[in-house]
């Protein structure tokens, strides 16, 4: 009896560890998704007292409303690219780091280091070097090269990936770096022996071997694309026009100039949803893959 | 197996042409990463007549620290910088104590609440905060939280508890249980436990938290823009901002302001580059 009481007051004790972090945890972020997808079925202005219930007004007006297609629309291109990008050139950079080459800490220092920088800073050093320092090249060179990216609707995008994945591919070439060492040696020595090229050891050593960073890689790059937002602040305000509204700066837009909370809600919901769904579905094929490999 | 050491990079092949190709084309693909960097810091020494006039190749004429002295002032350097300072600090410091606590809890006991506990904060990582901003700051709002240094926190640490239980919890096998059982037997509280026996033990796994955290806390802007605006609490970043909006032919001011800001998290990376990377590959390498 008296065993029993104290295996009690030492489970108490060891809930009382985990309780505070869950209660900050659960007020700052659990709460505010209940709120919003409350709000989401609200026409609710954010001034006053009563949220008029409207159902599912918000998520019917997504299909009429083009300031939410064309800020889905650049979301998904802008995902897509960064994805393809930045997966491909880290593993080159990584794989490249990996062989023989030369004063390799100094090449992944430099791949590194523009991860430090918020990605504020990063939108607005990019700004500055489409439309002030790359310019005076044309000057120097006699060319007429168009560097005025985040100037047309056409070219905005491009922009932003340059600027998102100079960010960030350094980042992920860390992880598949990690990746790339941790095969043992053992593995290369075996495939050789048995007579496989460096192509077949490539296909059928190194990647089984990086599945798990790949899965890293991929759902980390996705579902950052598709929360991204600092980097259009101090950069293209969102423009031309509304060539480089994402979602959460759609979002922004809505709730705080537009006044439209409920609005905002719904689609702060339908990001929520959209980044869980991708999440569960990449993880669920590319852990398979781990499984199979 | 033997296994390489996955922070140290070791020479396994020899130097080829091939090796000697891609040396040539992994330098041009640094030189497009660096590039900026050495336009940032060179552009921070510039005068405005140097901007107008000469190359953009041009190294700055002289040492000219004006553009770093207006920066200061504009910034109001001396606030904004404590306060990020402060804000990060305290932030971090939190998450660790209170992520480790869950974290071992959670490794050592195997009742339900604890699984669920464990579900609870790791499905928060898919959780964006970004897309919740707007119930976030109402709920600050409501709770008297926005424009204190508390509620900023408080929300720094809503946010980050979920990966930092994660990565705690995956470090928490290498702790042994023999050390907290000596110690409960010699009479040890559990929360002494904690703090005497199993935080000395988790230091790699804190230092590695604590730098990822501090990059992520350092660097926000979106919760720190809506929670503490005003001019006595506003954070570097946020201060930046204003910076930026102002008229574009001054921006060497700016640059001079972004090299300000980066510096510490350089000097930090590079004296913790080897927790960093162990951080991020948490999960990343098989076995």
């Amino acid at each position: 009896m008296r065993k029993k009481s104290l295996d009690n007051k030492i489970f108490l004790q060891y809930v009382s560890l985990v309780l505070p972090g869950m209660l900050i945890f659960t007020v700052g972020l659990i709460i505010p998704l209940f709120m919003a997808f409350r709000y989401s079925f609200t026409s609710w202005n954010g001034m006053t007292k009563e949220m008029p219930f409207v159902g599912l007004e918000n998520y019917k007006k997504f299909f009429t409303d083009s300031y939410v297609r064309d800020a889905w629309a650049f979301t998904i291109k802008f995902t897509i690219w960064n994805t393809i990008i930045q997966n491909v050139f880290a593993l080159l950079f990584a794989m490249a780091l990996d062989s023989a080459v030369k004063a390799k800490k100094i090449y992944r220092t430099i791949f590194f280091i523009p991860c430090l920088i918020s990605a504020l800073i990063t939108g607005f050093v990019w700004l500055r070097m489409y439309s002030n320092i790359l310019p005076k090249f044309n000057e120097l060179i006699g060319a007429h090269f168009n560097f005025l990216l985040f100037g047309s609707k056409e070219t905005v995008l491009l922009g932003l990936l340059i600027a998102n994945n100079w960010q960030w591919i350094g980042y992920w070439m860390l992880i598949y770096l990690a990746a790339l060492q941790s095969v043992p040696l053992e593995l290369y020595e075996a495939a050789k022996v048995d007579g496989a090229s460096r192509w077949k050891q490539f296909i059928h050593v190194t990647l089984p071997m990086l599945a798990p960073a790949f899965t890293i890689c991929i759902v980390g790059i996705t579902t950052g694309s598709l929360k991204v937002y600092d980097l259009m602040v101090s950069s293209t305000g969102g423009g031309p026009g509304r060539a480089s509204t994402s979602i959460i700066y759609l979002i922004y837009n809505t709730a705080i100039g537009g006044r439209q909370y409920g609005y905002g809600s719904a689609m702060s919901i339908s990001l929520v949803v959209v980044l869980l769904i991708i999440a569960v579905i990449q993880v669920g094929i590319l852990r398979k893959r781990e499984v199979q490999a | 197996m033997k296994k390489k050491n996955s922070i140290d990079i070791i020479e396994k092949q020899k130097y080829t042409k091939e090796t000697f190709i891609v040396q040539i084309l992994i330098t041009i693909a640094a030189l497009f990463f660096i590039a900026p960097i050495g336009i940032i810091i060179n552009y921070s020494f510039k005068t405005k007549k140097e901007l107008y006039l000469n190359s953009p190749l041009a190294l700055a004429e002289s040492f000219n620290v004006n553009n770093y002295i207006t920066a200061f002032k504009k910034l109001n350097l001396l606030v904004t910088f404590g306060n990020t300072v402060f804000y990060t600090a305290v932030s971090v410091a939190a998450l660790v104590v209170l992520c480790g606590a869950a974290a071992w809890a959670i490794a050592r006991c195997k009742g339900k609440f604890f699984k669920f506990a464990y579900v609870y904060f790791v499905v928060g990582i898919l959780i964006p905060y970004q897309a919740l901003f707007l119930p976030i700051y109402i709920i600050g709002y409501k709770l008297a939280l926005t424009n204190t240094r508390i509620g900023i926190i408080l929300m720094y640490v809503a946010t980050g508890m979920s990966f930092g239980v994660f990565i705690m919890t995956s470090f928490m096998s290498t702790i042994p249980v023999e050390l907290e059982e000596a110690a409960r037997i010699d009479g040890c509280s559990l929360y002494r436990t904690y703090f005497s026996i199993v935080m000395p033990l988790l230091k790699p796994a804190m230092a590695t938290l604590t730098i990822m955290l501090t990059f992520q806390i350092w660097n926000d802007y979106l919760m720190a823009s809506l929670f503490v605006s005003g001019k006595k609490l506003k954070t570097l970043t946020v201060a930046m901002q204003s910076l930026f909006s102002q008229q574009a032919s001054d921006y060497t001011t700016a640059l001079a302001a972004i090299v300000i800001s980066i510096l510490p998290l350089a000097i930090l990376f590079i004296c913790l580059q080897k927790y960093f990377i162990k951080g991020m590959t948490v999960g990343a390498v098989k076995g």
